[in-house]
Protein backbone atom coordinates (compact mmCIF):
# COMPACT_ATOMS: atom_id res chain seq x y z
CA UNK A 1 0.00 0.00 0.00
CA UNK A 2 1.65 3.67 -1.10
CA UNK A 3 1.70 5.84 2.27
CA UNK A 4 1.41 9.81 1.22
CA UNK A 5 3.94 11.48 2.96
CA UNK A 6 2.53 14.77 5.00
CA UNK A 7 2.41 17.72 3.13
CA UNK A 8 5.36 20.58 4.16
CA UNK A 9 4.91 23.85 2.19
CA UNK A 10 8.67 25.11 1.43
CA UNK A 11 9.52 28.57 2.76
CA UNK A 12 8.63 29.88 -0.79
CA UNK A 13 5.38 28.31 -0.93
CA UNK A 14 4.84 29.78 3.12
CA UNK A 15 6.08 33.10 2.57
CA UNK A 16 3.46 33.46 -0.85
CA UNK A 17 1.04 32.25 1.36
CA UNK A 18 1.43 35.00 3.91
CA UNK A 19 1.50 37.89 1.37
CA UNK A 20 -1.84 36.45 0.09
CA UNK A 21 -3.28 36.74 4.19
CA UNK A 22 -1.43 40.44 4.14
CA UNK A 23 -1.95 41.81 0.72
CA UNK A 24 -4.85 43.80 0.91
CA UNK A 25 -3.10 45.62 4.22
CA UNK A 26 -0.01 46.65 2.11
CA UNK A 27 -2.82 48.00 -0.19
CA UNK A 28 -3.77 49.64 2.46
CA UNK A 29 -0.60 51.08 3.66
CA UNK A 30 0.42 51.65 -0.02
CA UNK A 31 -2.48 53.62 -0.43
CA UNK A 32 -1.55 56.01 2.74
CA UNK A 33 2.29 56.65 1.62
CA UNK A 34 0.24 57.11 -1.86
CA UNK A 35 -1.86 60.04 -0.59
CA UNK A 36 1.45 61.96 0.52
CA UNK A 37 3.35 61.98 -2.83
CA UNK A 38 2.92 65.25 -4.40
CA UNK A 39 0.46 63.67 -7.69
CA UNK A 40 -1.05 66.46 -8.24
CA UNK A 41 1.96 68.80 -8.41
CA UNK A 42 2.37 67.34 -12.01
CA UNK A 43 -0.73 69.68 -12.68
CA UNK A 44 0.12 72.27 -10.48
CA UNK A 45 -2.55 71.60 -7.99
CA UNK A 46 -2.33 70.27 -4.34
CA UNK A 47 -5.17 68.08 -3.79
CA UNK A 48 -5.40 64.33 -3.03
CA UNK A 49 -7.60 61.55 -3.28
CA UNK A 50 -8.44 59.92 -0.28
CA UNK A 51 -6.94 56.62 -1.53
CA UNK A 52 -6.93 54.71 1.83
CA UNK A 53 -10.53 55.27 2.08
CA UNK A 54 -11.04 53.61 -1.42
CA UNK A 55 -9.23 50.64 -0.21
CA UNK A 56 -10.53 50.25 2.76
CA UNK A 57 -14.11 50.20 1.20
CA UNK A 58 -12.65 47.75 -1.63
CA UNK A 59 -11.69 45.24 0.59
CA UNK A 60 -14.54 45.82 3.39
CA UNK A 61 -17.28 44.81 0.41
CA UNK A 62 -15.35 42.34 -1.38
CA UNK A 63 -12.88 40.42 1.03
CA UNK A 64 -13.87 41.33 4.68
CA UNK A 65 -12.02 38.82 6.15
CA UNK A 66 -9.12 39.69 4.81
CA UNK A 67 -9.12 43.73 6.28
CA UNK A 68 -10.06 43.02 9.46
CA UNK A 69 -10.91 45.98 11.92
CA UNK A 70 -7.07 45.84 13.28
CA UNK A 71 -6.24 46.37 9.36
CA UNK A 72 -8.60 49.48 8.93
CA UNK A 73 -7.67 50.70 12.82
CA UNK A 74 -3.71 50.70 11.98
CA UNK A 75 -4.16 52.37 8.58
CA UNK A 76 -6.41 55.27 9.76
CA UNK A 77 -3.54 56.05 12.52
CA UNK A 78 -0.83 55.53 10.22
CA UNK A 79 -2.29 58.26 8.45
CA UNK A 80 -2.93 60.64 11.00
CA UNK A 81 0.94 60.34 12.44
CA UNK A 82 2.23 60.84 8.79
CA UNK A 83 -0.48 63.85 7.95
CA UNK A 84 0.67 65.46 11.52
CA UNK A 85 -3.09 66.55 12.05
CA UNK A 86 -5.45 65.20 14.75
CA UNK A 87 -4.23 62.04 16.22
CA UNK A 88 -7.28 59.18 15.73
CA UNK A 89 -9.19 61.18 13.73
CA UNK A 90 -8.69 59.01 10.44
CA UNK A 91 -8.24 55.59 12.61
CA UNK A 92 -11.51 56.68 14.30
CA UNK A 93 -13.64 57.72 10.67
CA UNK A 94 -12.37 54.75 8.89
CA UNK A 95 -12.96 52.32 11.89
CA UNK A 96 -16.77 53.94 11.86
CA UNK A 97 -16.76 53.92 8.25
CA UNK A 98 -15.77 50.47 8.30
CA UNK A 99 -18.54 48.50 10.26
CA UNK A 100 -21.11 51.04 8.36
CA UNK A 101 -20.10 49.53 5.06
CA UNK A 102 -20.07 45.94 6.67
CA UNK A 103 -23.61 46.42 7.89
CA UNK A 104 -24.36 47.39 4.07
CA UNK A 105 -22.53 45.16 2.53
CA UNK A 106 -25.31 42.82 1.07
CA UNK A 107 -26.64 45.37 -0.56
CA UNK A 108 -23.55 45.68 -2.56
CA UNK A 109 -21.86 42.46 -2.74
CA UNK A 110 -22.69 40.79 -6.08
CA UNK A 111 -24.41 43.93 -7.35
CA UNK A 112 -23.40 45.61 -10.67
CA UNK A 113 -20.03 48.27 -10.81
CA UNK A 114 -22.77 51.65 -10.59
CA UNK A 115 -24.13 50.19 -7.94
CA UNK A 116 -20.52 49.58 -5.91
CA UNK A 117 -19.86 53.24 -7.29
CA UNK A 118 -23.18 54.74 -6.33
CA UNK A 119 -22.01 52.89 -2.50
CA UNK A 120 -18.77 54.50 -2.68
CA UNK A 121 -20.39 57.60 -3.15
CA UNK A 122 -22.48 57.48 -0.22
CA UNK A 123 -19.44 56.41 2.03
CA UNK A 124 -17.87 59.36 0.67
CA UNK A 125 -20.44 61.52 1.79
CA UNK A 126 -20.61 60.30 4.81
CA UNK A 127 -16.79 60.05 5.60
CA UNK A 128 -16.56 64.10 5.03
CA UNK A 129 -19.59 64.80 6.99
CA UNK A 130 -18.14 62.50 9.70
CA UNK A 131 -14.57 63.80 9.82
CA UNK A 132 -15.99 67.37 8.87
CA UNK A 133 -18.00 67.36 12.27
CA UNK A 134 -15.19 65.60 14.37
CA UNK A 135 -12.67 68.27 13.04
CA UNK A 136 -15.02 71.17 14.11
CA UNK A 137 -15.71 69.88 17.60
CA UNK A 138 -12.19 69.30 17.94
CA UNK A 139 -11.37 72.89 17.46
CA UNK A 140 -14.54 74.62 18.67
CA UNK A 141 -15.79 75.88 15.71
CA UNK A 142 -16.78 75.29 11.98
CA UNK A 143 -14.19 74.08 9.88
CA UNK A 144 -14.74 75.70 6.14
CA UNK A 145 -15.53 72.50 4.08
CA UNK A 146 -14.91 73.44 0.63
CA UNK A 147 -11.51 71.65 0.58
CA UNK A 148 -12.68 68.57 1.98
CA UNK A 149 -15.77 68.61 -0.70
CA UNK A 150 -13.02 68.87 -3.93
CA UNK A 151 -11.19 65.94 -1.78
CA UNK A 152 -14.53 64.15 -1.73
CA UNK A 153 -15.22 64.73 -5.32
CA UNK A 154 -11.57 63.92 -6.57
CA UNK A 155 -11.52 60.14 -4.48
CA UNK A 156 -15.33 59.48 -6.36
CA UNK A 157 -14.20 60.40 -9.70
CA UNK A 158 -11.08 58.13 -9.59
CA UNK A 159 -12.63 55.36 -7.47
CA UNK A 160 -12.97 53.26 -10.60
CA UNK A 161 -9.42 53.42 -11.56
CA UNK A 162 -8.49 51.99 -8.13
CA UNK A 163 -11.42 49.82 -7.83
CA UNK A 164 -10.15 47.97 -11.20
CA UNK A 165 -6.40 47.54 -9.64
CA UNK A 166 -8.01 46.25 -6.71
CA UNK A 167 -9.99 44.15 -8.69
CA UNK A 168 -6.89 42.53 -10.74
CA UNK A 169 -4.37 42.20 -7.59
CA UNK A 170 -7.42 40.24 -6.17
CA UNK A 171 -7.77 37.99 -9.01
CA UNK A 172 -3.84 37.59 -10.05
CA UNK A 173 -3.18 37.06 -5.97
CA UNK A 174 -5.64 35.87 -3.67
CA UNK A 175 -6.61 32.62 -3.37
CA UNK A 176 -10.81 31.84 -4.21
CA UNK A 177 -11.25 34.75 -6.29
CA UNK B 1 -21.60 17.85 14.45
CA UNK B 2 -20.47 19.95 11.79
CA UNK B 3 -17.78 22.31 13.08
CA UNK B 4 -17.61 25.39 10.61
CA UNK B 5 -21.36 25.74 11.74
CA UNK B 6 -19.98 26.61 15.03
CA UNK B 7 -16.67 28.71 13.98
CA UNK B 8 -19.00 30.48 11.71
CA UNK B 9 -20.77 32.44 14.46
CA UNK B 10 -17.75 32.52 16.10
CA UNK B 11 -16.05 34.80 13.42
CA UNK B 12 -18.90 36.68 13.30
CA UNK B 13 -18.86 37.43 17.37
CA UNK B 14 -15.19 38.13 17.21
CA UNK B 15 -15.46 40.63 14.78
CA UNK B 16 -18.06 42.79 16.35
CA UNK B 17 -16.37 42.52 19.31
CA UNK B 18 -13.14 43.41 17.72
CA UNK B 19 -14.72 46.53 15.67
CA UNK B 20 -16.39 48.12 18.79
CA UNK B 21 -12.49 47.68 21.02
CA UNK B 22 -11.02 49.44 17.51
CA UNK B 23 -13.65 51.78 17.87
CA UNK B 24 -13.29 52.42 21.47
CA UNK B 25 -8.93 52.63 21.32
CA UNK B 26 -9.85 55.22 18.11
CA UNK B 27 -12.19 57.35 20.26
CA UNK B 28 -9.64 57.16 23.20
CA UNK B 29 -7.16 58.23 21.20
CA UNK B 30 -8.87 61.37 19.72
CA UNK B 31 -9.68 62.54 23.03
CA UNK B 32 -5.48 61.80 24.66
CA UNK B 33 -3.88 63.42 21.40
CA UNK B 34 -5.63 66.72 23.13
CA UNK B 35 -3.48 65.99 26.37
CA UNK B 36 -0.60 63.86 25.46
CA UNK B 37 1.35 65.11 23.24
CA UNK B 38 4.88 63.98 23.84
CA UNK B 39 4.19 60.48 22.99
CA UNK B 40 2.30 61.31 19.43
CA UNK B 41 4.87 63.94 19.11
CA UNK B 42 7.50 61.35 19.04
CA UNK B 43 5.50 58.30 17.39
CA UNK B 44 5.28 61.51 14.48
CA UNK B 45 8.96 61.79 14.30
CA UNK B 46 9.71 58.27 13.95
CA UNK B 47 7.43 57.92 11.30
CA UNK B 48 8.10 60.97 9.75
CA UNK B 49 11.56 59.84 9.46
CA UNK B 50 10.65 56.11 8.25
CA UNK B 51 8.66 57.70 5.39
CA UNK B 52 10.18 60.57 4.00
CA UNK B 53 13.16 58.69 2.44
CA UNK B 54 9.92 56.73 0.96
CA UNK B 55 8.18 59.76 0.06
CA UNK B 56 11.52 61.40 -1.71
CA UNK B 57 12.01 58.76 -3.91
CA UNK B 58 8.60 58.47 -4.99
CA UNK B 59 8.48 62.64 -5.39
CA UNK B 60 11.10 62.62 -7.81
CA UNK B 61 9.33 61.20 -10.60
CA UNK B 62 6.62 63.87 -9.70
CA UNK B 63 9.04 66.68 -10.06
CA UNK B 64 10.26 65.00 -13.13
CA UNK B 65 7.04 64.59 -15.00
CA UNK B 66 6.24 68.63 -13.45
CA UNK B 67 9.49 69.74 -15.61
CA UNK B 68 8.31 68.11 -18.55
CA UNK B 69 4.80 69.71 -18.32
CA UNK B 70 6.36 73.02 -17.56
CA UNK B 71 8.97 73.10 -20.15
CA UNK B 72 6.16 71.85 -23.11
CA UNK B 73 3.83 74.76 -22.05
CA UNK B 74 7.42 77.48 -21.80
CA UNK B 75 8.18 75.58 -25.73
CA UNK B 76 4.62 76.39 -26.89
CA UNK B 77 5.08 80.24 -25.57
CA UNK B 78 8.43 81.16 -25.81
CA UNK B 79 8.66 83.88 -28.51
CA UNK B 80 5.42 85.60 -26.25
CA UNK B 81 7.70 84.95 -23.19
CA UNK B 82 10.53 86.58 -24.94
CA UNK B 83 9.09 89.58 -25.80
CA UNK B 84 7.52 89.75 -22.53
CA UNK B 85 10.87 89.38 -20.53
CA UNK B 86 12.52 91.68 -23.12
CA UNK B 87 9.90 94.40 -22.33
CA UNK B 88 9.85 93.79 -18.09
CA UNK B 89 13.91 93.59 -18.31
CA UNK B 90 13.66 97.50 -19.80
CA UNK B 91 11.54 98.11 -17.24
CA UNK B 92 13.26 97.20 -14.25
CA UNK B 93 16.61 98.35 -15.41
CA UNK B 94 14.70 101.53 -14.48
CA UNK B 95 14.45 100.12 -11.61
CA UNK B 96 17.42 98.98 -10.64
CA UNK B 97 18.93 102.52 -10.69
CA UNK B 98 16.49 104.05 -8.17
CA UNK B 99 17.14 101.24 -5.81
CA UNK B 100 20.90 101.65 -6.30
CA UNK B 101 20.32 105.38 -5.03
CA UNK B 102 17.73 103.83 -2.39
CA UNK B 103 20.21 101.44 -0.99
CA UNK B 104 23.19 104.04 -0.81
CA UNK B 105 21.07 106.62 0.90
CA UNK B 106 19.24 104.33 3.20
CA UNK B 107 22.77 102.90 3.99
CA UNK B 108 23.61 106.41 4.73
CA UNK B 109 20.91 107.06 7.34
CA UNK B 110 21.87 103.99 8.67
CA UNK B 111 25.52 104.75 9.73
CA UNK B 112 24.13 108.53 10.59
CA UNK B 113 21.16 107.11 12.38
CA UNK B 114 23.16 104.40 14.17
CA UNK B 115 20.49 101.81 13.37
CA UNK B 116 21.55 98.47 14.80
CA UNK B 117 21.26 96.21 11.48
CA UNK B 118 20.19 92.22 11.94
CA UNK B 119 22.87 89.92 11.23
CA UNK B 120 22.89 88.04 7.82
CA UNK B 121 20.92 84.98 7.22
CA UNK B 122 22.16 81.73 7.41
CA UNK B 123 19.67 79.10 5.28
CA UNK B 124 19.69 75.24 4.61
CA UNK B 125 18.21 73.94 1.03
CA UNK B 126 16.32 71.15 0.81
CA UNK B 127 12.68 69.60 -0.94
CA UNK B 128 9.22 69.32 -0.40
CA UNK B 129 9.11 65.61 -0.48
CA UNK B 130 5.31 65.19 0.55
CA UNK B 131 2.20 66.58 0.33
CA UNK B 132 -0.78 67.57 2.81
CA UNK B 133 -2.39 64.05 2.16
CA UNK B 134 -5.81 65.21 4.11
CA UNK B 135 -8.14 68.01 3.81
CA UNK B 136 -7.79 69.36 7.00
CA UNK B 137 -3.90 69.68 7.20
CA UNK B 138 -1.67 71.96 5.69
CA UNK B 139 1.58 70.44 6.04
CA UNK B 140 4.32 69.55 3.99
CA UNK B 141 7.45 66.69 4.67
CA UNK B 142 10.89 68.98 3.74
CA UNK B 143 14.41 66.43 3.50
CA UNK B 144 16.01 69.03 6.28
CA UNK B 145 15.84 67.69 9.83
CA UNK B 146 18.28 68.61 12.83
CA UNK B 147 21.02 66.89 11.53
CA UNK B 148 21.18 70.15 8.67
CA UNK B 149 20.05 72.59 11.72
CA UNK B 150 16.74 72.91 11.17
CA UNK B 151 14.59 74.22 14.34
CA UNK B 152 11.26 74.60 15.35
CA UNK B 153 9.78 77.66 14.55
CA UNK B 154 12.35 78.40 11.74
CA UNK B 155 10.71 79.96 8.50
CA UNK B 156 11.05 78.65 5.31
CA UNK B 157 10.80 80.22 2.24
CA UNK B 158 11.15 79.10 -2.00
CA UNK B 159 11.73 81.37 -4.84
CA UNK B 160 7.88 83.05 -4.30
CA UNK B 161 8.24 84.22 -0.74
CA UNK B 162 7.52 82.62 2.63
CA UNK B 163 6.30 79.16 2.59
CA UNK B 164 5.39 78.31 6.33
CA UNK B 165 7.48 77.62 9.30
CA UNK B 166 8.91 74.85 10.50
CA UNK B 167 6.78 72.87 13.27
CA UNK B 168 8.58 69.65 14.33
CA UNK B 169 11.86 67.98 13.67
CA UNK B 170 13.34 64.68 13.08
CA UNK B 171 16.85 63.83 12.35
CA UNK B 172 16.71 64.13 8.38
CA UNK B 173 13.34 65.70 7.80
CA UNK B 174 10.88 68.12 9.14
CA UNK B 175 7.15 69.08 8.64
CA UNK B 176 6.36 72.26 7.75
CA UNK B 177 3.00 74.23 8.58
CA UNK B 178 1.83 76.28 5.51
CA UNK B 179 0.37 79.37 5.83
CA UNK B 180 -2.91 78.13 4.78
CA UNK B 181 -3.07 75.62 7.24
CA UNK B 182 -5.89 76.07 10.33
CA UNK B 183 -3.25 76.69 13.35
CA UNK B 184 -0.95 78.87 11.08
CA UNK B 185 -0.76 83.07 12.42
CA UNK B 186 2.24 84.90 11.17
CA UNK B 187 2.71 88.48 12.62
CA UNK B 188 2.50 90.54 9.06
CA UNK B 189 2.92 94.08 7.87
CA UNK B 190 0.76 95.45 5.33
CA UNK B 191 2.54 98.14 2.66
CA UNK B 192 2.68 101.10 2.37
CA UNK B 193 0.09 102.19 5.37
CA UNK B 194 2.18 99.93 7.61
CA UNK B 195 -0.54 98.52 9.67
CA UNK B 196 0.48 95.60 11.43
CA UNK B 197 -1.39 92.34 11.42
CA UNK B 198 -1.63 88.71 12.27
CA UNK B 199 -2.07 86.42 9.21
CA UNK B 200 -4.57 83.68 10.03
CA UNK B 201 -4.90 80.36 7.95
CA UNK B 202 -8.03 78.87 7.81
CA UNK B 203 -7.82 75.68 5.88
CA UNK B 204 -8.89 77.55 2.63
CA UNK B 205 -6.81 78.83 -0.42
CA UNK B 206 -6.44 82.74 0.88
CA UNK B 207 -5.52 83.15 4.74
CA UNK B 208 -7.36 85.60 7.05
CA UNK B 209 -5.97 89.28 8.48
CA UNK B 210 -6.52 89.30 12.10
CA UNK B 211 -6.43 91.91 14.38
CA UNK B 212 -6.14 94.55 11.84
CA UNK B 213 -6.74 98.20 13.35
CA UNK B 214 -7.59 100.20 10.65
CA UNK B 215 -9.27 98.51 7.41
CA UNK B 216 -10.07 101.68 6.00
CA UNK B 217 -6.53 102.04 5.08
CA UNK B 218 -5.88 98.56 3.02
CA UNK B 219 -6.70 98.16 -0.17
CA UNK B 220 -7.01 95.14 -2.37
CA UNK B 221 -3.55 95.03 -4.29
CA UNK B 222 -1.20 95.92 -0.68
CA UNK B 223 1.62 94.41 -0.18
CA UNK B 224 1.86 91.71 2.70
CA UNK B 225 5.55 91.38 4.18
CA UNK B 226 6.32 89.56 7.90
CA UNK B 227 6.63 92.09 10.40
CA UNK B 228 9.47 90.14 12.15
CA UNK B 229 6.83 90.60 15.74
CA UNK B 230 8.10 87.93 18.42
CA UNK B 231 11.36 87.17 16.68
CA UNK B 232 10.93 83.57 15.12
CA UNK B 233 10.69 84.88 11.46
CA UNK B 234 12.81 87.94 10.33
CA UNK B 235 11.20 91.23 9.03
CA UNK B 236 10.06 91.61 5.56
CA UNK B 237 9.68 88.26 4.13
CA UNK B 238 7.20 88.84 1.14
CA UNK B 239 4.19 86.97 1.87
CA UNK B 240 1.39 88.18 -0.84
CA UNK B 241 -1.22 90.36 -2.14
CA UNK B 242 -4.55 91.68 0.09
CA UNK B 243 -7.54 90.32 -2.06
CA UNK B 244 -11.26 91.21 -1.59
CA UNK B 245 -13.30 88.39 -1.48
CA UNK B 246 -16.74 88.14 -3.06
CA UNK B 247 -18.15 88.85 0.55
CA UNK B 248 -16.33 91.98 0.78
CA UNK B 249 -13.33 90.40 3.09
CA UNK B 250 -9.97 91.62 2.91
CA UNK B 251 -7.69 88.14 2.96
CA UNK B 252 -4.13 87.55 1.17
CA UNK B 253 -3.13 85.50 -1.74
CA UNK B 254 0.15 84.22 -1.22
CA UNK B 255 3.15 84.49 -3.21
CA UNK B 256 4.10 80.97 -2.72
CA UNK B 257 1.74 78.60 -4.56
CA UNK B 258 1.83 75.72 -2.50
CA UNK B 259 0.62 73.20 -5.52
CA UNK B 260 3.82 74.72 -6.94
CA UNK B 261 6.67 73.96 -4.16
CA UNK B 262 9.78 72.17 -4.69
CA UNK B 263 12.97 73.31 -3.70
CA UNK B 264 12.85 75.64 -0.21
CA UNK B 265 14.46 77.20 1.85
CA UNK B 266 15.03 76.96 5.65
CA UNK B 267 16.03 80.01 7.42
CA UNK B 268 18.90 79.64 10.28
CA UNK B 269 17.31 82.55 11.85
CA UNK B 270 18.38 84.13 15.51
CA UNK B 271 16.72 86.98 16.95
CA UNK B 272 19.25 89.34 17.39
CA UNK B 273 19.00 89.89 21.12
CA UNK B 274 22.87 88.69 21.46
CA UNK B 275 24.34 91.19 19.20
CA UNK B 276 27.08 93.33 20.70
CA UNK B 277 26.41 97.32 20.37
CA UNK B 278 27.45 98.92 17.46
CA UNK B 279 29.21 101.98 17.93
CA UNK B 280 28.98 105.10 15.64
CA UNK B 281 31.83 106.28 14.11
CA UNK B 282 34.17 108.50 15.71
CA UNK B 283 33.89 111.46 13.46
CA UNK B 284 29.73 110.93 14.35
CA UNK B 285 30.37 111.39 18.54
CA UNK B 286 29.61 114.62 19.73
CA UNK B 287 31.79 116.17 23.16
CA UNK B 288 32.41 114.33 25.92
CA UNK B 289 29.05 114.27 28.08
CA UNK B 290 30.24 113.41 30.96
CA UNK B 291 33.40 115.84 31.64
CA UNK B 292 31.03 118.81 30.99
CA UNK B 293 28.13 117.55 33.04
CA UNK B 294 31.18 117.31 35.63
CA UNK B 295 32.38 120.73 35.25
CA UNK B 296 29.05 122.11 35.51
CA UNK B 297 27.98 120.02 38.76
CA UNK B 298 31.02 121.56 40.33
CA UNK B 299 30.74 125.11 39.41
CA UNK B 300 27.18 124.51 40.52
CA UNK B 301 28.40 123.42 44.17
CA UNK B 302 31.48 126.36 44.24
CA UNK B 303 28.61 128.90 43.79
CA UNK B 304 26.37 127.39 46.67
CA UNK B 305 29.66 127.58 48.78
CA UNK B 306 30.49 131.03 48.13
CA UNK B 307 27.00 132.15 48.95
Amino acid sequence: MVRLEPYSPTPAARAGRVFMVVAPFVMGLVCVLLSFVPLGRIFGSSLTPAFALMAIYYWAIVRPEMFPPLAVFTVGLVFDLLSGGIIGLWAFVYVLIYAVVISQRPLVVNAPFAVFWFGFLVVAVFTGAISWAVVSIYYGRPVPPSSLMQHMVLTVAIFPIFAMIFGRVQARVLPGS
Amino acid sequence: MDPNRTALPFREFSHRISLVFMLTLAAALLLLGRAETYVFDRARQVVTDLAAPLLEVASRPVAAARRVIERTDEYAYVFDENERLRAENARLLAWKEMALNLEARVARYEALLNVQIDPSINYVTGRAVSDAGGPFVDTVLVNVGREQGAKSGQAVVDTDGLVGRIVSTGPKASRVLLLTDLNSRIPVVIEPAHYKAVLAGDNTEWPRLEYLTNISAISPGDRVVTSGDGGLIPQGLPVGLVIQTSDGNLRVQTFADRGRLNFVRVLQYEFPSQVERQDPPDVLKGPPISSSADSAASAAANSTGTE
